[in-house]
């Protein structure tokens, strides 16, 4: 075993014991005399020859052991050990024969013997004369008991209990067993430092006291007198022995303190002490305890009541017969001698009923009705107004969002409190010129940017068109929100800044891009609003060399020109938005406005035969009775109240509890329009945004691999590329490039090409990471790094 | 001291009430002097204590503590010629800790001490000060070491302790014309004394596991008025600081009289040469509080358990008739 180890776990034992220290004492009493120190045995031989001269002839008939075991008990008092053993011996000196002969004979007695005469050396060492002044108060009663008595021998210990009947024993021959409380160890409760010091105080005046014990009783004052007057009886025998005591000075005491002095009793007095022995005395006897006093009229008013003897008896629950049992006819009317209602009814009924309950059944009837209506029909008959989708792209900070909060300000659909409201916050944060577009970018992020962040959405309606407007961030990094706004959008409205450098700047950055993303999403028709014409003085070159240089971009981007409307305007005062330019300086211009442009513009057709098909665009939950709903546009077909959809890729159906248009309840909605969708009976972890909701009945079916007819904006390769389909985007990758081909005939150019130029048209493979809704003529964007890298048409399943 | 005012509470005078001033007492200088109260005890004897256990209802273990003015009211005054100690106490819990608390192995103690606004002539804060902080602190002191916590962990409990009537310093007739008495605060051991023995009936009562009932005593060391050269210094048991004009030295102990332990010990004062003789004398005087705690407890306990047997004595009378059900 290694040594370290074996110490280290006995250490821990002996630290385990430390609590025990009291019982540690008594179990060493069996290990043998080895605690007695050199100065105890001396003062023991010493002793036991002084009681021998003291005992004279009494001497022979006592044995060392006697002796030392009667100085040890009165802590090597020569003269009292003397008178202990002489009446002990005087008065039982016949019988002290007679049991000597029959110890003799035993050898277990023997041992008894030797165990008793080691015993009192191991405590020995507790009460030793330096120890604790506080050892010698009540608890050396206990002590001074003669030795118990011993065991009697193997065959004695019948006739010991000879005449103990079995059950029933005599009061007088039961065992007593007594606690011996722990000993008091020294130091103050609590520790505190100032206590023990107090303590250590105590114990020197005490010994300092003991020098000059006499003087202490002459120096007294009057109430240790009185003291002293109470227990004279317990102390004058002690005062008497204590004559002869040269070893051991006697203790002073504290004035006016007396403790319980029965640490000397004479011989007579222990046997008192045998009687009773566990009784602990308290240390201070207050000669005059506090009274008690009455209660005060306040006190008795706090604790109602002047004594407790007094107090009113606990309350106890009385039973109240009920006030119908005194009448004569309760006694004699057995209520339940004669079969209860129930039975009769049971009986005439027979088994009918339980068959009845056995034909219920709870039909699971949807929560919401349908009204079946034909939703194409009443669309036609409700000769609902045109509704027109558009996105407005541009580059940043060409004024996107300012031409919108404009276009909405002057058809009062903001109203002017609004707006001043608007004015004064931007201009607490030095941004007055945001104030209109704060119309639309509503988020604190937004405004404090300056940038439009998420797509805004907001509606307005003219005599003819009810209006949804798409306001998409022009900045870069935000591409994906522009990209699922461009996705529910009918046509986009570019916005170009006029002034010089930002108009070149745009169309290197992210006017190119909306332009080319927005033309890969559908869009035929193009709006080209030329912002802030009032920052070059509406100067009518600088609008044509904008319409030229666009033309040409827009039409390599396959606009028709037809279908490109060009409109200078100002969006910060509002010229040629809504009313007419009242610069003179424009007096060239005689076209429309921005919004006579947005009337005449042609919008596509509406599939609304065709299955339902509907991007989510937004998850979110509503109030208490609509805890989940969706937004996003209808792609195609159409929904009512109380359809039921299926949510793809999860392919879990719920059913259409409500259903809003520009934030108006209504029953039904149709391809083209952007509703939002309370829904019931789905959990929201089945929806998110990109999913597709379709019918039941012609789902679309989730691809891992499609085809695509791509126009690249870039150069394309096969490489992992970011899928993104209307609102949708998920990680995925080019697999093949299958083809090259003519950009008009849609002829095989090439197979297989190993690169695909910018502005060519490829056809490729594209990998899905995961199972995805597409179908055929679905359009998809694909993006690499922050970089729309090409457009493409979903033609079949790989 | 500062001291807030609330606006929605009738607010008491800023300073302290002091004692009617009645035109004798202007024209006759010497009859104030006669209205002083003067120790008629002896020097071992304690006043007389009025203690009550179970006063709160809502409480796990409450006490009230009163020791009444010792000196015969003056025929010719109606003011009270000393003051006399109130105090009520109440236990709450042990109760389990919230979940904010670190893990305890035994019973967390908090103790507060809060003097009643009125409890002395200089009106008190609705906040604790300083003193009622310094006070809870020696409280808990003495009691911490007497509880047996062990046997509660993850718990505590509270003793509150309000003060409605404290030991003042001196006499009324002494102070100034604003009626504070600014003489060392010797009121505050009798407080601390009778804090103790209170909080220690309560706690009894309560039912917590202790080693023993602690008790409060005060002892004092005063200028002996009759001695002819006036060095004589007298040692009191239990002071009442009005009936003495010079109190020299003073101290409060809390001692646990079977254990023959203090827990407590709180010394004012120029204690001389002996300062031990002033504990001895503390400690004596909780010795004979003591007895008047121990005959108050056992009287509770007593009644605590006749009431509920005589409530069933009375529950067995009744008998009910059965009834057969058919049917």
């Amino acid at each position: 075993m290694p040594p370290g180890g074996f110490s280290r776990t006995r250490n821990v034992d002996y630290d385990d014991d430390d609590a025990y220290d009291d019982e540690d004492d008594y179990s060493e009493e069996g290990e043998g005399g080895d605690g007695m120190t050199e100065h105890d045995k001396e003062q023991m031989r010493v002793g036991t020859t002084r009681v021998r001269q003291g005992l004279g002839e009494l001497s022979e008939f006592t044995s060392d052991a006697q002796i030392q075991e009667a100085l040890w008990h009165y802590y090597y008092d020569v003269d009292k050990s003397v008178v202990y053993l002489k009446n002990k011996l005087g008065t039982t000196e016949p019988k002290q024969e007679a049991p000597k002969k029959e110890k003799a004979t035993s050898r277990f007695d023997q041992a008894a013997s030797v165990a008793d005469q080691k015993a009192p050396t191991t405590t020995g060492k507790q009460t030793h004369p330096q120890s604790s002044w506080l050892e010698e108060s009540a608890y050396r009663v206990a002590y001074l008991s003669p030795p118990p008595i011993s065991m009697p021998t193997n065959e004695a210990i019948g006739d010991f209990f000879w005449d103990v009947p079995w059950g029933n024993v005599p009061l007088h021959r039961l065992g007593v067993i007594t606690l011996d409380t722990p000993r008091y160890r020294g130091g103050l409760l609590g520790g505190s430092s100032k206590l023990a010091a107090l303590a250590a105080k105590r114990r020197k005046d005490r010994e300092e006291a003991e020098a000059a014990a006499t003087k202490a009783n002459s120096e007294a004052n009057a109430a240790v007198a009185m003291l002293d007057k109470l227990t004279v009886k317990s102390k004058e025998p002690t005062s008497n022995l204590r004559g002869g005591d040269t070893e051991r000075p006697s203790r002073a005491r504290y004035p006016g303190r007396r403790r319980s002095r029965s640490r000397s009793p004479p011989p007579e007095a222990i046997d008192e002490a045998i009687l009773k022995p566990a009784v602990q005395q308290p240390a201070i006897v207050c000669e005059l305890p506090a009274q008690r006093a009455k209660a005060s009229m306040f006190a008795s008013t706090l604790c109602g009541g002047s004594s407790t003897a007094a107090r009113r008896p606990f309350p106890t629950l009385e039973v109240f017969p009920a006030p119908y049992t005194i009448y004569k006819e309760y006694d004699s009317a057995k209520a339940f001698a004669s079969p209860s209602p129930d039975d009769i009814k049971k009986r005439v009924q027979g088994e009918k009923l339980a068959q009845s309950v056995e034909k219920l059944a709870v039909a699971d009837e949807p929560k919401v009705k349908s009204k079946n209506l034909n939703v194409v029909q009443e669309f036609e008959k409700s000769g609902l107004k045109r509704m027109a989708n558009f996105v407005v792209v541009g580059h940043v900070d060409h004024g996107k969002s300012t031409l919108m909060g404009r276009l909405l300000y002057d058809l009062k659909v903001i109203d002017q409190r609004s707006i001043d409201k608007l004015r004064k916050e931007a201009e607490n944060i030095g941004k007055s010129s945001f104030a209109l577009a704060w119309v639309m970018d509503e988020t604190s992020e937004e405004r404090s940017r300056g940038v439009t962040v998420d797509i805004a959405t907001n509606y307005f309606e003219t005599d003819k068109t009810r209006f949804t407007i798409l306001d998409a961030p022009g900045h870069k990094d935000f591409i994906p929100n522009m990209i699922s706004g461009a996705s529910q959008a009918d046509f986009p409205v570019l916005v170009i800044d006029a002034s010089t450098n930002s108009f070149e700047s745009g169309l290197k950055g992210q006017t190119k891009e909306h332009i080319l993303i927005a033309r890969s999403m559908g869009m035929q028709h193009i709006i080209v609003a030329v912002n802030k014409m009032d920052t070059v003085s509406w100067s009518k070159a600088r609008f044509d060399d904008i319409t030229k240089r666009m033309t040409a971009f827009l039409t390599e981007a396959s606009f028709l020109e037809k279908r490109i409307t060009f409109i200078p305007l100002a969006g910060l005062t509002g010229e040629n938005v809504v009313k007419k330019i009242e610069s003179s300086a424009a007096h060239w211009y005689t076209g429309e406005t921005l919004l006579e442009a947005l009337e005449r513009v042609e919008l596509p057709k509406r599939n609304l035969q065709k299955a339902l098909r509907l991007s989510v665009a937004d998850v979110f939950r509503g109030d208490m009775r609509s805890p989940l709903s969706i937004s996003g546009r209808i792609d195609s077909g159409t929904v009512q109240v109380g359809d039921t959809i299926l949510a793809l890729p999860a392919n879990e159906t719920a059913t259409i509890k409500a259903i809003e248009v520009q934030d108006a309840p209504v029953d039904w909605a149709v391809a083209g329009q952007i509703p939002t969708l309370h829904l019931t009976d789905i959990d929201p972890i089945h929806l998110r945004q990109g999913d597709m909701v379709c019918a039941p009945n012609a789902p679309v079916k989730l691809v891992k691999a499609f085809t695509s007819k791509l126009l690249a904006f870039e150069h394309v390769l096969p490489m992992p590329v970011e899928v993104f389909r209307s609102t949708l985007n998920s990680p995925g990758g080019i697999r093949t490039l299958s083809a090259r081909l003519n950009k008009f005939t849609g002829e095989i150019v090439k197979k297989k090409p190993r690169i695909v130029k910018p502005g060519e048209v490829a056809r490729v493979v594209v990998q899905l990471e995961r199972e995805l809704p597409i179908e055929e003529g679905m359009r998809v964007v694909l993006r690499e790094r922050g970089r729309t890298v090409g457009a493409g048409l979903m033609e079949n399943v790989a | 001291m500062a001291r807030r005012t609330f606006p929605r509470r009738n607010n008491a005078p800023s300073g302290g009430t002091c004692a009617p001033v009645f035109a004798r007492t202007i024209k006759e200088p010497g009859y104030l002097q006669t209205l002083r109260p003067s120790r008629s005890r002896g020097s071992n004897e304690l006043r007389k204590i009025f203690l009550q256990t179970s006063i709160i209802p809502s409480a796990s273990g409450s006490a009230y503590l009163e020791i009444p003015s010792s000196s015969p009211a003056s025929k010719s005054t109606l003011i009270p010629p000393t003051s006399s100690l109130k105090i009520t106490a109440s236990v709450q819990g042990p109760k389990p800790l919230p979940r904010s608390v670190p893990f305890s192995p035994s019973l967390l103690l908090t103790t507060t001490v809060k003097f009643a606004p009125f409890a002395t002539r200089h009106r008190r804060g609705y906040i604790r000060d300083s003193i009622e902080r310094d006070l809870g602190v020696h409280l808990e002191t003495a009691l911490r070491g007497v509880i047996i916590g062990e046997r509660w962990p993850k718990s505590g409990v509270e003793v509150v302790i309000t003060i409605l009537e404290g030991d003042e310093d001196g006499w009324w007739g002494d102070s100034g014309n604003d009626g504070s008495v600014n003489r060392g605060g010797w009121g505050l051991l009798n407080v601390l004394a009778g804090c103790i023995t209170v909080a220690s009936a309560a706690i009894t009562d309560a039912g917590i596991d202790c080693v023993d009932v602690v008790c409060g005593g005060v002892a004092a060391l005063t200028r002996d008025p009759a001695a002819r050269d006036k060095k004589e210094l007298v040692r009191i048991l239990d002071p009442c600081p009005a009936e003495h004009k010079e109190i020299v030295a003073a101290c409060a102990v809390g001692y646990l009289a079977s254990r023959d332990e203090i827990t407590e010990i709180w010394m004012k004062g120029d204690v001389g040469a002996d300062p031990n003789a002033l504990v001895e004398g503390a400690t004596h005087a909780a010795v004979g509080s003591l007895a008047v705690v121990k005959e108050v407890l056992l009287e509770a306990l007593q009644a605590k358990f006749q009431g509920p047997m005589e409530g069933n004595e009375s529950g067995l009378k009744r008998k009910a008739q059965d009834v057969e059900m058919t049917g």
